[in-house]
């Protein structure tokens, strides 16, 4: 092991574990996980920050998340330039939140974040509609998505505004035990 | 620094996204935003032009953590460590030391932490089950690793106080008293007579009679020994007597540590069902499901979830409305079904007395018909856990419950059943053992138990669990190999309607659950009487997970009725204590009352089991006796009592305050939005009518 690694710098290695939760060896790991994805265009040597972007048809083929029929909500919400590119930091900021040691607030901020479809701040009914639709493969009729949307907005709206904020949504997310196990990404 | 209240500040924008962004497009940038609470402290509400005062006091521990945790672009996170890191040099040496402590503490915990996972059992084979079956299944998993590291922990326990003295001091060491009584008591002969027919050790080895009863597997084999030297000495029967009792409080606090653990989680997020729909839509989907059959799978499972919940709401809309007459025919039939079952089960406990007596009565045959009458309790208590179920599953439909209300009320029969059934068995042994309870006629009157059936009787009484131990393994193998593996076979190669109606296996979670809580009940109760069960329940238990392991991966398909992952394993955690429970009482009277078998064991020479431990008190010394005859007084317990009182009062009080100022948070909550509602409203028409002036 040792520092025999010339991909990154020894700052950069760790600003890296500083800025996300993972280790040395993991951070490595994934860029080796990035590369695999399109080898021509990521460079071996990040020491001079290199400005390369994965487009998102190749984010999405991972096997991590080819079948989450939440990717491209994922990958909007994490790369910087809000399509689905990724960089190499986005890329660890999104395993890292998704990761088993991100704390429920940091989770819970962005998963209001994918589920809010429009990017209004606020998760309207048609967020609602989209992401029980997602959830359950468009099988649900059209009575039972109203009648379900209807009910979250009963249960969660402490405002009452009839749609829910992001306060709204992380009082919910903190009397959900689950939570913390489900949105969890393994890699 | 200038910080603004918690309310007003719900929504803060770092300038710095837009520059960086370098997007005039509002939409598709990533407006990241500060949520208004980030962890328990304050959000570094990050003003360039101030020093961070406050940061300091926090330690180092206070940067790093709180920039992981910020929901800022990478970018801007390395920024803001940059700026952090130049800032440093501001404080003292002492400060600095103490942060790098702190770091070089956390880094070393997170090492740790790595450590020991790579310790933890199978952890990558539970989380590709969680993966591709769901939380139910995995819990399921879990308890049994749960189980495992138990029963394995308790063995290294009997191990090294009872196990390995006894193998030491065989040779060594004196009779504690010399045994007096009648020639025909201490009569005790396990090894069989002449010429044995080989496949006999084989029948030994399954009914733990032979060569394998006069062992260290079985009470019998434990001598009564004390050894002493100079300032050594060692007390086997006491050992043996109290290694058993503190291995049953042992398990107990393991398994309140762990319900404590899972019901933290359930108190704390309240056991209604109000938030279930929005639990679901928002935290149901599982991030980590692997696969396009799983994924699908997932899907289907929260429609059919969605659609039972909104069918149990339509349900309870229509019981309201039920006329007076419709209510009385469906609660005679309630009541008429629930009769049903109990005779069932009756008839099922019934059965398992009459086999319990044939079996014991003819327990001197030879041969595999020998055998098959040694195992016919088993066979009995088997049968009826896998009929009984099953009918009680059906009858549980004619009464049409809510579908949530069925899972349970079947749960319980099952677990009812099948816990019992094993008492019925206990009683049944206990009778044959005392002459009914009246040890002074017939049999017993000579030894005070039954010595012309039960030589060794603590040894008929171990073997007895181990075969229930070994008989549980076999058919849970037989049913996976001649059941579970031919389905899928059929299934998957014969395709026509028959088949598809019956499809493949399902893993149904309680009833797994239901054997596990059984096997180690059996443990429990046995485990006085032969030493060794727990090692054979770790052997068994293991090979258990990777059978079920194979079998849930190439014959089963996921269920459809799944169980909440978090309140199951409080609900498995319940019904072990259930049989815990047994296993005491079971415990509590062989020591106490059951005379022990003059031929055999440790506790030959002793009216009873306990009365080992008033002997060996007399020899402490007096210090010590005074001191443990004050503890057991009533000067020392009752205001012992009366403080854990007043701290359990303080604990209940304290608990519902909390739940009252979450009622009253809410409350306000609600109450805020209308007002903010209000206000905007009044500024509408204020706007509005200074338009119409205008």
């Amino acid at each position: 092991m040792g520092n025999k690694q010339t991909i990154f710098t020894a700052q950069q290695l760790d600003a890296y574990q500083d800025c996300t939760y993972f280790t040395r060896k993991e951070i490595l790991r994934l860029f080796d996980r990035y590369r695999d994805l399109a080898p021509q265009l990521v460079p071996l040597d990040y020491t001079c920050q290199p400005d390369v972007k994965l487009p998102y048809e190749l984010i999405g083929s991972m096997p991590e998340l080819k079948d989450n029929p939440f990717r491209q909500r994922i990958a909007e919400v994490f790369s910087e330039d809000g399509e689905g590119n990724m960089t190499l930091e986005d890329f660890l900021d999104m395993f890292s939140v998704l990761s088993e040691m991100a704390p429920r607030d940091l989770k819970a901020y962005y998963a209001f974040k994918i589920y809010d479809f429009n990017n209004d701040d606020f998760l309207c009914k048609s967020d609602l509609e989209k992401t029980l639709n997602k959830l359950t493969r468009n099988e649900l009729t059209e009575d039972e998505v109203r009648m379900v949307c209807e009910k979250v907005i009963d249960e969660a709206d402490l405002d009452n505004d009839g749609r829910l904020s992001l306060e709204d949504f992380q009082h919910m997310i903190v009397r959900a035990p689950d939570f913390l196990s489900t949105f969890h990404i393994r890699i | 620094m200038a910080r603004s209240p918690q309310r007003q500040s719900s929504r803060e924008e770092y300038d710095y996204t837009e520059e960086y962004g370098s997007h005039s497009d509002q939409q598709s940038l990533r407006l990241r935003r500060v949520p208004s609470r980030v962890s328990n402290q304050n959000p570094p509400q990050f003003d360039w032009s101030s020093p961070h005062e406050e940061e300091d006091e926090e330690g180092s521990s206070g940067p790093p953590r709180d920039l992981r945790a910020t929901p800022l672009p990478m970018a801007l996170k390395r920024a803001m460590r940059q700026i952090q890191q130049m800032r440093v040099p501001v404080v003292s040496s002492r400060e600095s030391w103490k942060r790098k402590k702190a770091k070089s503490l956390r880094k070393l915990k997170e090492s740790g932490r790595g450590f020991l996972s790579f310790f933890s059992l199978w952890s990558k084979t539970l989380q590709k089950i969680g993966g591709n079956f769901g939380g139910g299944v995995q819990s399921y998993f879990l308890f049994l690793r749960f189980l495992v590291v138990l029963n394995f922990v308790s063995f290294l326990l009997i191990a090294g106080f009872v196990l390995i003295p006894s193998i030491v001091f065989r040779s060594v060491g004196s009779k504690l008293i010399n045994s007096t009584g009648p020639e025909a008591c201490m009569e005790y002969d396990p090894n069989p007579q002449g010429l044995v027919v080989f496949y006999n050790y084989f029948l030994d080895l399954l009914s733990g009679t032979g060569f394998m009863e006069y062992s260290y597997l079985f009470y019998g084999y434990y001598n009564n020994t004390m050894v002493e030297d100079v300032n050594f000495s060692y007390n086997i029967p006491l050992a043996y007597l109290l290694t058993a009792v503190f291995y049953f409080i042992f398990c107990l606090i393991c398994i309140i540590v762990r319900m404590g653990t899972a019901a933290r989680v359930v108190v704390a997020t309240g056991v209604s069902t109000v938030g279930n729909y929005s639990m679901i839509a928002f935290t149901s989907w599982d991030y980590g499901c692997l696969g396009d059959r799983a994924t699908k799978l997932k899907q289907k499972n929260i429609h059919y979830g969605l659609q039972v919940d909104l069918e149990e709401e339509s349900m309870k809309k229509r019981a309201a409305t039920l006329t007076l007459l419709q209510k009385i025919v469906l609660y005679s039939l309630r009541v008429s079904m629930c009769v049903l079952s109990l005779g069932l089960i009756i008839a099922a406990f019934f059965g398992i007395f009459k086999a319990t007596e044939f079996s014991q009565k003819n327990s001197l045959q030879g041969g595999i018909l020998g055998l098959f009458f040694e195992y016919l309790p088993s066979i009995v208590i088997t049968a009826g856990n896998f009929v009984v179920p099953l009918l009680c599953d059906q009858i549980a439909l004619i009464e049409r419950y809510a579908p949530s209300n069925t899972v349970i009320v079947a749960l319980l029969r099952s677990v009812f059943l099948r816990l019992v059934s094993l008492g019925v068995l206990l009683f049944t042994l206990w009778g044959q053992i005392t002459c009914d309870g009246a040890e002074n006629t017939g049999d017993c009157k000579l030894c005070q138990y039954n010595h012309l059936i039960y030589q060794c009787w603590e040894t008929r009484v171990g073997q007895e669990m181990y075969k229930l131990t070994l008989f549980d393994f076999l058919i849970n193998i037989a049913v996976l190999i001649l059941v579970e593996f031919p389905r899928r076979m059929v299934v998957d190669n014969w395709s026509n309607k028959l088949t598809q109606w019956v499809g493949r296996q399902e893993f149904v979670v309680s009833a797994n659950v239901l054997g596990l809580v059984y096997g180690q009940t059996v443990v429990w109760t046995g485990a006085l009487f032969c030493p060794l069960l727990p090692l054979i329940n770790t052997l068994k238990f293991i090979l258990l997970f990777y059978f079920k392991k194979i079998t849930l991966f190439y014959n089963c398909r996921p269920a459809l009725k799944t169980f909440r992952s978090t309140t199951s394993t409080f609900f498995f955690l319940v019904v072990l204590l259930f049989g815990w429970g047994l296993g005491t009482v079971v415990i509590i009277y062989s020591v106490a009352e059951i005379r022990p078998s003059m031929g055999c064991g440790p506790f030959s020479v002793f009216p009873s089991m306990w009365s080992i431990v008033p002997m060996s008190f007399q020899k402490l010394s007096i210090t010590s006796q005074e001191f443990l005859f004050f503890i057991g007084s009533q000067s020392f317990s009752i205001p012992l009592f009366a403080l854990s009182c007043v701290v359990m009062c303080y604990f209940v009080a304290l608990a519902s305050v909390y739940g009252k100022s979450v009622a009253l948070l809410r409350a306000q909550l609600k109450l805020e939005g209308r007002d903010k509602q209000f206000l905007v409203k009044q500024i509408e028409m204020l706007s509005q009518s200074q338009h119409i002036l205008n």
